[in-house]
């Protein structure tokens, strides 16, 4: 460890700005969640009753319920339907580059565009699917009915983020030799064997990686969420990010601070929880 | 089998493409009633719009601004950190490991506030800086991590003999690891220009009076009589950026959301 100092001189730019608008900024906003906020040079001391008050209301706790469930219904729908998609790829041709061209499309669109894109897409007179829904019949109503409401959110999040599971998964697939796959051959392994002993362990790391970034943007869905019915009908698709921009859009910096830390140590508490996994597969890759 | 599989894949295009073909084809059609032409006609008229309307024309150019400035900032300061992770072994690297993972999953909405009040107070808000600087807040830990493990590839002896030839760090950094791992900056590059292209809260957050971006400018264009031509004409546009980076790393999109602990 002798090479320490040099390596801190060469982190020191980067860290610098991550402290500048990450590190210090959560730090300055924890202060200020433990006072009134009038203005800026106006204040009192409350200590932790911003938390208190928090954490002690119901709205705080169906809110976390539902951003649960949302990421629940969201991993499962997008996982087994990514993974699927990665494992019907052929390995190669323009078939393959056609297919992963299609899939990262949607990573790449402006998030606020996408609930434009889909709310029109879905619009009984002239968006493509709602005339088809009309057509058939269905009375789709996203604005009113809960139910059509969370529909549209699943179908919208998992055409902006199924590209990017089953792309994770296609890069884990292309890592394996195609010697294990001859191999399998010779044994007259089955697909379901092939599966298990050959694709699932190499494709543990990056799915590990997939759901902690599918977990988080799901579970702190924003821009999305509130474009399409601003946590509506009757609060159904009030989740805990569209709380906090309630509360920040009303200036009420009190509440909104003490919210933001509460919901910055939810991230850490999960991060960390992956990144030990995240080791711990990584360890095992290396005495494997 | 092979038509079963060929059908599957026909309905992920569709279902893929579905939502980009409305848009495309709404933002050509006339959707207010205007005397010169029928409401639903054909026309290039929303494109004319977008750049005769000065703040729609105008927040292209600060987008443009800042995703440009954010991603040179990232690759300045990740180039250097990246080679640090690859080649030295040092006490603390994974405490900064987690913390570079924590900044680029922490939502931003969370971050809004906090960062809100901090560049309040520094006169950072409404101005294409602030928002490249905020974007380093996820883009650095992405560009940190492609890069690394371009740099992971290059054996160690390549140093070694630069530095036997009288590099330094610095100049061995610039003049002789920089042109091999050209393909990973050009990776770490487009993945910085559009996370930043595509992040809207933030944005939004810190340019109240001006240097609006793209994103801020739309949403202001719906209203009692929106002008949903417009709109897509608009969102139309933003696509390209995107369009042009999915084709330059096309070999490389699973890198972007690489994570290495």
């Amino acid at each position: 460890m002798t090479r320490d100092l040099r390596a801190w001189l060469f982190l020191l730019p980067a860290l610098s700005i991550i402290a500048f608008v990450g590190g210090i900024p959560i730090a300055i906003n924890t202060w200020h969640s433990f006072f009134d906020i009038l203005s800026l040079d106006e204040r009192f001391w409350l200590g932790l009753e911003w938390y208190q008050a928090l954490l002690t209301s119901e709205r705080f706790y169906s809110s976390l319920l539902r951003s649960l469930c949302f990421s629940l219904a969201v991993i499962t729908i997008q996982f087994p339907l990514g993974l699927f998609i990665a494992l019907s790829l052929p390995k190669s041709g323009w078939v393959r580059s056609l297919g992963l061209i299609l899939l990262a499309l949607p990573l790449v669109v402006p998030w606020i565009m996408i609930p434009t894109m889909w709310v029109s897409l879905v619009d009984l007179e002239s968006g493509y699917l709602g005339r088809l829904m009309a057509w058939a019949g269905i009375d789709f109503d996203y604005k009113f009915n809960a139910l059509h409401t969370w529909i549209l959110l699943l179908l919208m999040d998992t055409w902006h983020w199924v590209g990017l599971v089953a792309i994770l998964a296609c890069s884990g697939l292309a890592s394996i030799s195609p010697a294990y796959y001859q191999a399998a051959a010779i044994d007259q392994a089955s697909r379901v064997q092939v599966f298990r002993y050959i694709e699932a362990p190499k494709l543990k790391g990056v799915l590990i990686m997939a759901l902690l970034l599918r977990f988080m943007d799901s579970f702190m869905i924003y821009v999305e969420a509130f474009s399409v019915n601003a946590g509506g009908p009757n609060g159904a698709t009030t989740f805990l990010s569209l709380d906090l921009g309630e509360e920040i859009n009303g200036f009420n910096y009190g509440p909104a601070a003490a919210r933001s830390v509460v919901y910055f140590l939810m991230t850490l508490g999960i991060v960390y929880a992956f990144w030990r996994i995240m080791r711990a597969e990584k360890s095992d890759e290396v005495t494997a | 089998m092979r038509i079963l599989k060929g059908l599957g894949f026909l309905a992920l295009a569709g279902f893929i493409l579905l939502p980009l073909v409305q848009t495309v084809m709404v933002s050509f059609t006339s959707t207010l009633p205007r005397d010169e032409m029928d409401l639903g006609s054909l026309t290039f008229l929303n494109y004319l719009n977008v750049f005769r309307t000065e703040r729609l024309a105008d927040s292209l150019v600060n987008s443009i601004i800042y995703v440009t400035l954010n991603v040179t900032i990232c690759l300045a300061v990740a180039l250097p950190a990246a080679y640090a992770f690859s080649r030295f072994r040092f006490r603390g690297a994974r405490a900064v490991f987690f913390a570079l993972l924590a900044f680029r999953v922490t939502p931003t909405v969370v971050l809004s506030l906090p960062i809100f009040l901090v560049f309040a107070k520094v006169n950072l808000l409404n101005t294409p800086v602030g928002v490249a600087l905020a974007h380093c807040v996820f883009n650095v830990p992405i560009a940190i991590w492609i890069l690394e493990s371009f740099i992971s590839a290059v054996p160690r002896e390549y140093d070694e003999t630069a530095f036997m030839d009288g590099h330094n760090y610095r100049s061995f950094i610039l003049r002789r690891l920089v042109p091999v791992i050209g393909p990973g900056i050009g990776t770490a590059a487009f993945f910085c220009f559009v996370f930043s292209w595509v992040e809207v809260v933030l944005a939004r957050t810190i340019t109240i009076t001006d240097g609006k971006p793209i994103t801020t400018a739309i949403t202001s264009l719906f209203g009692f009589n929106t002008d949903i031509g417009l709109v897509m004409a608009m969102t139309t546009l933003s696509l390209i950026p995107g369009l042009a980076m999915i084709w330059f790393v096309r070999n490389h999109i699973s890198r972007g959301f690489t994570i290495r602990v």
